[in-house]
């Protein structure tokens, strides 16, 4: 039974971190129309910023997880200013040729400041917590905690706050929310911070039980395509909720069949779902 | 201060790069190496290319070698294959089309066959660093293989760890082409001796974010014994998260990792406690090995491993070899490379090679790496 536990643990790990990736890819979705592909990319900078501010710098884990998330929330709004925003009038395809652009950029800017070499980012949660035989490193624990309470965090934000409802307004309709007078620069710039953010966190979070390297995103970034398309292009529940799906899928599917199979039984999944609902589990409508 | 220097340091190697491309000079010999520059072994590849690096800086320091009469210079064209066999054999077709190189360095066994497929007809040296025996096995007469083969590794690994560690062996190597044969030579090794294997779960480097689950997978059939490999990091999270679930056993280790850095990952040397792999060059007692230990940390400030060390050596030996043949002809620095290892002086041989097989091998002592106490210890093997 303990085994069984110990899936669901590492579902939720697992899940909160592509879940808190893809809220990030699915919010800038409902902006720029297209996925954007350098958002792996942003996480890799999170990562890496928060290894700079705690190694070189000397800061705890959490000044520098914020650090971390403001240095990337700047960057994001910079890509949506210089890169995105005058782009607003060309075909979608620009958009995702210049997002590619801002990925392989960042990257080689990384690995010029750091080089390639694998670094470790250490928190100071390094304990294990042993119930009985279930085995839960505090890190681990600290993610699935940090994400829920990020989700919610966000949640309010975008229900409850003026601020927060121009977002989604936007998402839903560009052309309702010119009409009614909300501000489109402001309202893309905050929502490429949002995304900034979440990246950040969910890259300083995850680091350290893994590892720091210039192409860390890549991996991550799939798995969030995937749970996009799955939730939803644009939907937040969606992404939370492909976010789990594929951590379970990749958890149970790994443990109880073979971890050789854990991503055919999530691409599985993908195709069993769309079949049935073509435009992902929550989205409202095709855009 | 550190970053201004790397920023210098880059702006350097841009610079450089932009006068390899011009093709090799009056008194100078252009030497090829393809391999990951850029994606996740990117490290791997340039600490490959820090050796070849370093042994042309100290040529080219020297004045150059003597090529018939004529000073001449090296000059290293690196190219970037990501580790893609299609993209080493463009770069190969490159470089001999523009640089016209006599030899090729490429770190990766895929790569290594891709060039087999045209090097005699397109007339240039495979330096191949990797350890998969068929490399020199398939007798092309223009490969030599840097390395020793790691069949010997899995023969001493199994012995030791049956005597010592116990019978019952979990398998949790990797999931690319190299380890794949690794893991089915020890599976055969390991159950012809007597041992059994009672878990099966390779990890997917590439593909997984997170090895947890396949881990916790092994563990629940609690082996005395964890095979590990692949890239030194990611093998150290493995034997990490093995340690954070209880196991209590030793490991052996694929020859790709090295026990120092997998430690250094794990979280120190206590939890690779009773680990057995291939010596690192950091435990090497000899001259030879300390001499260029101290050099190259001067140099580039960290502990070498044994793929810059190796690949130094090996391009020494070449220039050695066309210095007393007075000739860059592939076919000739292959006939004299073994005398010219051996004719080399110590502090450019840190593995003291001392021949080369017909086949092309590299030959170098194998010795084996254990654990012990928390301190690495050299065994010799039988």
């Amino acid at each position: 039974m303990n085994l069984f536990f110990q899936q669901i643990i590492n579902g939720l790990t697992l899940g909160s971190i592509y879940g808190l990736v893809a809220l990030g890819l699915t919010l800038v979705y409902g902006i720029l129309h297209i996925p954007n592909f350098a958002h792996g990319a942003l996480y890799m900078v999170g990562a890496f910023m928060s290894y700079f501010f705690m190694t070189d710098l000397g800061m705890h884990y959490w000044i520098a997880m914020a650090g971390s998330a403001a240095v990337v929330a700047v960057l994001a709004i910079l890509c949506e200013r210089l890169v995105f925003h005058p782009l607003r009038n060309s075909p979608p395809i620009h958009d995702k040729i210049a997002a590619i652009g801002i990925l392989l950029f960042l990257e080689a800017v990384v690995q010029m400041f750091w080089g390639s070499d694998f670094r470790r980012l250490s928190s100071p949660f390094t304990g294990i917590m042993n119930f009985d035989g279930l085995i839960i490193p505090e890190q681990r624990l600290l993610i699935i905690v940090g994400a829920f309470a990020l989700v919610i965090a966000l949640q309010l934000f975008l229900r409850k706050t003026m601020t927060g409802a121009t977002i989604i307004a936007m998402a839903q309709s560009r052309e309702g929310a010119f009409l009614v007078g909300i501000d489109a620069n402001r309202v893309a710039m905050m929502t490429f911070a949002i995304s900034g953010v979440l990246a950040a966190v969910a890259a300083s979070l995850y680091a350290p039980i893994n590892l720091v390297y210039p192409a860390m995103g890549h991996l991550v970034i799939m798995k969030a395509f995937v749970i996009i398309i799955l939730g939803g292009m644009g939907s937040i529940p969606g992404a939370i909720a492909g976010g789990m799906i594929i951590g379970f899928a990749e958890a149970f599917g790994g443990f109880y069949i073979s971890t050789a199979y854990k991503d055919i039984i999530a691409f599985g999944l993908l195709v069993l779902i769309l079949s049935v609902r073509p435009q992902g589990l929550f989205a409202k409508g095709a855009h | 201060m550190k970053k201004v220097k790397a920023l210098g340091q880059a702006v350097a190697a841009a610079t450089l790069g932009m006068t390899m491309t011009a093709g090799a000079m009056a008194g100078e010999v252009n030497i090829g190496f393809t391999g990951p520059l850029s994606g996740g072994a990117a490290l791997y590849g340039e600490n490959t290319l820090s050796g070849l690096r370093m042994a042309a800086e100290e040529i080219n320091a020297a004045g150059g070698f003597d090529l018939d009469g004529e000073k001449t210079t090296i000059n290293l064209v690196a190219l970037d294959d990501r580790y893609s066999p299609a993209q080493a054999a463009t770069n190969a077709k490159r470089l001999t089309q523009e640089s016209n190189v006599p030899a090729i360095f490429i770190p990766h066994s895929g790569g290594v066959f891709a060039l087999q497929d045209f090097n005699e007809e397109d007339n240039f040296l495979v330096m191949a660093y990797t350890s998969v025996p068929t490399v020199t096995e398939k007798g092309n007469s223009l490969t030599l293989r840097i390395p020793p083969t790691f069949d010997g590794y899995v023969r001493a690994f199994t012995d030791y760890a049956l005597e010592n560690l116990g019978t019952t062996l979990g398998m949790a190597g990797a999931t690319h082409e190299y380890a794949k044969i690794w893991a089915s030579m020890i599976e055969k090794e390991w159950t012809s001796k007597g041992g059994t294997v009672v878990a099966n779960n390779p990890m997917d480097y590439n593909k997984s974010a997170d090895f947890f689950t396949g881990v916790s997978r092994i563990i629940a059939e609690n082996p005395e014994v964890m095979f590990v490999g692949g890239a030194s990091e990611p093998t150290g999270l493995v034997v990490q998260q093995a340690r954070q679930m209880g196991f209590q056993g030793g490991f052996i280790v694929m020859d790709q990792a090295k026990i120092d850095e997998v430690a250094e990952v794990a979280g120190g040397m206590e939890m690779v406690e009773g680990a057995i792999g291939v010596v690192p060059l950091s435990v090497y007692e000899t001259e030879a090995a300390k001499s260029f230990i101290e050099r190259y940390q001067d140099k580039y400030g960290k502990m070498p491993g044994s793929e810059a060390a190796y690949n130094y050596l090996a391009l020494h030996g070449l220039v050695e070899a066309m210095d007393a043949t007075e000739s860059t002809d592939p076919k000739v620095i292959r006939g004299a490379i073994g005398n010219a290892l051996a004719d080399m002086e110590t502090s450019k041989n840190p593995y003291e090679v001392t021949d080369v097989t017909d086949k092309g091998g590299f030959v170098t002592e194998t010795t084996l790496a254990v654990v012990k106490d928390g301190k690495i210890v050299r065994e010799a093997i039988e």
